[in-house]
């Protein structure tokens, strides 16, 4: 009894185990395992009744392992020819379907790269989640990760004890003077002594500083790899040697930085070349720095020890700032301390786009997939014959899935390979739109990481694609119908596929159209100026122009040079150029005749003084008053002009003209009579404020540094070079900081959102036009299927036009099926977009308004082509279908 | 080809006169699901080859005919090899004189 009982289990063992076994060889495979059972059985102990059973367990692996040997050798082969075979024959398919593939996947691994490049990678500093950039807060006007005071810097790196080193950076700048070289600005920047502790990266060359190298008066400095690249050419050699870098005895280079290190140091969001060239010791500190806590330009970052957290770092720092408000109520009263980890510095403002570019990849990908998947449907009904046949004769559900499954990849891959090409394409450009604070764009590499990247892509695209379409296509009764030639249904699937596509389609194209907005609203932004053809020299006066007179006497020469050149209009200057490279920002509190004195931010002004014509030259409109003229001497009656944004902020409804104003400039105290007001500027980008600011005669203030704004007139042959001739006519060894044209300055500016616009416009466009080819594709599939009855129609007595309707009707209700689910689900995305708009809210109404127009007219384009097949039907012919 | 310690086991159980599937596990004391593959791997690189017994004998027995594996001669030479390299002529030898003798007809 239990000897049969145990033979019964386990021949039922062995016929679950055949399903697994490969139907070729399942009959023999079968045979020999059930005769050994039996065999066995025939002599029955109870040992063998227990061996029975665990033998017949065995079958399993065996049987898996035989389907292993057929799949490899035998199925996927097969499938894998057939599926080549199949693809070829259908050379139109398979080349829409490849590019569809390649541009999705093409997108997401791109996205995926530049995630990969900027989240993932490791930075070219060892344990680079320990380092921390700090930054100051401004709790009253809520301006971010701001440069550091030197005041606050110097106490902060003093007082902190999160960090295992902590140093400072301070920008400079080398007057090259290599006599036969033309003078040159070499930007450079000092760190106190820890700082190469902090980033314990080895140098490439020599060594680090090291405390010998900060004792007073040693001339050492480490070369950037890209200064030492191209000045040095790369010479190792230089390391030991004294090398004249700026003014002075040479300095000895003591060390090469390794390549590949940015540091975006000083919050120079809008600086071409942030970079240093030159590395030097910060030797001590003297007291203007000590005390100096109005400007901030300095840098602070250190190396967290071991187990404290960036939480208590930034815990430590509230404290450290509180502490510091109440020794420096005056200037501290609203400073915060912002600690900001290293890579996220370097992310910059990526980290707000690069979610948004990753979805819109994501969409892009879906949608690329649902396209392929609509052309495999469509392929497959025109495959219904292939498909019923192998039914037929024996191929079951799974077979035919996989065939799916194999083509469905094959077509993945090919299109992968083009996508990395395509990749590739897109992000050199990509760098070439390099968003300025955004370090390392240029160095996205497409290598092992990027493929592994694209193969995860391709197999989940492959997937994606072939999953309707194999469910759909293998179903039995699906395969019934078709054999009869003729669809059965009217692709329902289809239908959801291409609503899907325009829904995504439209929540891209919203996306892109509410930043085309933002951009054409923030480029018809009046910056308070005209900076068509005005040339911008920004110039550091030299030590040997040592006092106030010297330096009037050589601007005013300069500028008279420059005015002389053919084709200039007016030229003029100023100490703080709008969108110059190198921001002088000098603020005053003001003090007014007659009014209670204000404190805090509300007293404060920003301070500039100009030379020449230099309002003339920049066209700002003189609203009141008078300009400066020749009669506003350094002996004369001190004078000053204030800007629009100031007379509205310090003499709300009143009359500046007249009224005496008291300020600092320089350190210098003024006490100045206002003449007139001048329209006013934007100073740092389009979508920023104007400045409340206060313009002093350059005559009465002789500042250190000028940037000459030189307007030529349509046509003028003078070039930037010729005006920087001038400055070294005057003198050969005065180094020009900057040169460049005041409009690209200003564009420049917004190069950022140039890249997120082009890059999500770049999505929005290719999705909407792989949904309008999916639309295309489904509508003139289905006009196709309905041939014999649009031929019924006309036979009846339905007009050309009729059909014509008909057909786009079904377009059309699909097109605002898929509108009217965008719409819903863009509503909310889009406000994930808000920090990049500008001047329109995220749910802009006409911006909706008009993409879902566009939608509905491109799905429309889309239907022409499949309506006019309807309207060449002879219903003759159509009628004699089948 | 791999030669595994269980496929050498395998060779030398069939090289001592266990054909039949059951009888080789009884042998090597090693598991179906193991033994099976090795022995159609063994076939198919032609180290083995397998016969159905006659039907007569099937017959009689009211059950399938069974199938026995035998060496080739390069399946001999493999296991010369084999037996070189483990030194396991004893190992085996002793294992089958524990067993039982199989009981095939």
């Amino acid at each position: 009894m239990i000897a049969r009982l145990s033979l019964w289990l386990a021949l039922r063992i062995l016929g679950l185990a055949a399903l697994v076994a490969p139907a070729v060889a399942r009959s023999d495979w079968k045979l020999e395992w059930e005769a050994e059972l039996r065999h066995r059985a025939r002599y029955p102990t109870w040992r063998t009744n227990m061996i029975l059973i665990s033998r017949a367990l065995g079958s399993l692996p065996d049987a898996a392992w035989i389907r292993r040997q057929f799949t490899l050798d035998a199925d996927a082969v097969h499938d894998a020819v057939h599926g080549v075979r199949m693809l070829l024959k259908t050379p139109g398919f398979t080349v829409i379907a490849l590019l569809v593939f390649a541009i999705g996947i093409g997108a997401t691994t791109a996205m995926l790269s530049v995630a990969d490049t900027f989240f993932m990678r490791p930075l070219p500093v060892p344990q680079a989640e320990r380092v921390m950039t700090i930054w100051q807060y401004n709790r009253e006007t809520g301006a971010a990760r701001q440069d550091v005071t030197p005041g606050n810097a110097i106490d902060w790196v003093k007082r902190a004890r999160s960090f295992e080193a902590i140093a400072l950076a301070e920008p400079t700048g080398l007057n090259s003077e290599i006599p036969g070289r033309e003078p040159e600005y070499l930007k450079a920047t000092f760190v106190s002594d820890q700082f190469f502790k902090v980033l314990g990266a080895p140098m490439l060359l020599g060594r680090a500083f090291e405390a010998q190298d900060y004792q007073q008066g040693v001339r050492v400095a480490i070369l950037s790899y890209p200064m030492w690249k191209n000045r040095f050419g790369g010479d190792a050699s230089i390391v030991g040697q004294a090398v004249r870098l700026g003014r002075g005895a040479p300095h000895t280079i003591v060390g090469v930085m390794p390549p590949n290190l940015e540091l975006r140091l000083f919050n120079n969001r809008f600086q071409r070349q942030p970079e240093p060239l030159v590395w030097l010791p910060k030797q001590g500190f003297v007291d203007v720095e000590i005390n100096g806590r109005r400007t901030g330009f300095w840098n602070v970052l250190g190396r967290l020890r071991p187990g404290v957290s960036m939480a208590e770092a930034q815990a430590e720092f509230d404290a450290l700032s509180a502490q510091l408000a109440r020794e420096y109520p005056e200037t501290n009263r609203n400073i915060a301390a912002q600690v900001v980890p290293l890579r996220a510095h370097l992310v910059g403002s990526l980290s707000d786009v690069l979610p948004l570019l990753l979805g819109a990849a994501a969409i892009l990908l879906i949608v690329a997939c649902a396209n392929v998947a609509n052309l495999l449907l469509a392929r497959g009904v025109a495959r219904g014959r292939e498909f019923a046949v192998r039914q037929a004769v024996g191929a079951n559900r799974g077979r035919l899935i996989r065939q799916m499954l194999v083509e469905s990849f094959l077509l993945a891959s090919v299109g992968g390979i083009l996508g990395l090409a395509l990749a590739r394409w897109t992000l050199n450009v990509i760098a070439r739109l390099r968003p300025l604070d955004v370090a390392r764009v240029d160095h996205i590499p497409i290598d092992g990481r990027a493929a592994v990247i694209a193969c995860v892509v391709i197999v989940v695209a492959a997937i994606v694609a072939s999953l309707t379409p194999s469910i759909q296509l293998s179903r039995p009764a699906a395969s019934a119908a078709l054999k009869e030639g003729r669809a059965s249904s009217r692709g329902g699937t289809r239908s959801v596929l291409v609503v899907v596509e325009i829904a995504a389609a439209l929540v891209l194209a919203v996306g892109a159209g509410l930043l085309v907005r933002s951009f054409v609203l923030i480029q018809r932004v009046d910056p308070g100026f005209n900076s068509e053809r005005v040339a911008v020299l920004q110039l550091f006066a030299s030590p040997r122009l040592d006092t106030p007179e010297k330096r009037i006497l050589f601007f005013d020469q300069a500028l008279s040079r420059m005015r002389a050149l053919p084709g200039v209009v007016a030229v003029g200057g100023a100490s703080s150029m709008p969108f110059g490279e190198a921001r002088m920002v000098l603020r005053s509190a003001l003090a007014i005749d007659g009014q209670p004195p204000a404190s805090g931010e509300d007293s404060q002004i920003f301070t500039t003084t100009v030379a020449g014509d230099y309002f003339r030259a920049m066209g700002v409109p003189l609203l009141k008053g008078r300009l400066f003229d020749a009669t506003d001497t350094a002996s004369s009656r001190h004078v000053v002009l204030v800007s629009s944004s100031a007379a509205k902020k310090f003499w709300p409804g009143a009359d500046p003209v007249g009224s005496r104003v008291r300020f600092q400039f320089a350190r210098v105290d003024f006490d100045a009579e206002v003449v007139g007001v001048v329209g006013e500027m934007r100073h740092d980008a389009l979508d920023r404020p104007a400045r409340a600011e206060l313009f002093l005669p350059y005559s009465q203030s002789g500042f250190y540094a000028l940037t000459a704004a030189v307007r030529t007139a349509p046509g003028s042959p003078t070039t930037v070079r010729e005006m920087k001739e001038q400055v070294w006519a005057l003198d050969p060894l005065q180094s020009v900081f900057d040169a460049a044209m005041l409009d690209d300055l200003v564009s420049w500016t917004l190069v950022g959102r140039r890249f997120s616009l082009f890059l999500l416009g770049g999505f929005a466009v290719a999705t909407l036009l792989l949904a309008a080819a999916g639309v295309y594709g489904v509508m003139s599939f289905s006009t196709s299927q309905r041939m014999r009855e649009f031929g019924v129609r006309m036979a009846l007595g339905a007009k050309r036009s009729d059909l014509v309707g008909l057909v786009v009707r079904d377009g059309m209700t699909l097109a605002s099926l898929g509108v009217i689910i965008g719409i819903v689900m863009a509503l909310p995305l889009t406000r994930l977009l808000r920090v990049l708009l500008f001047g329109i809210t995220a749910n802009d109404p006409v911006t909706f308004l008009w993409v879902s127009l566009a939608l509905v007219l491109v799905a429309a384009a889309a239907c022409y082509v499949p309506a006019r097949r309807a309207l060449s039907i002879d219903p003759v012919k159509a009628l004699r279908v089948d | 080809m791999n030669l595994t310690y269980p496929t050498t086991l395998v060779l030398h159980a069939l090289a001592n006169g266990y054909g039949h599937g059951f009888d080789v596990i009884d042998a090597t004391g090693l598991a179906s699901g193991t033994v099976y593959p090795i022995l159609r791997r063994l076939e198919e690189e032609g180290l083995v080859t397998g016969r159905w017994e006659s039907v007569s004998i099937a017959r009689e027995e009211q059950r399938p005919p069974r199938r026995y594996y035998e060496l080739t001669a390069a399946g001999e030479k493999v296991l010369e090899r084999a037996l070189e390299r483990y030194r396991l002529t004893q190992a085996t030898a002793s294992r089958g004189r524990r067993l039982r003798p199989a009981r095939s007809s």
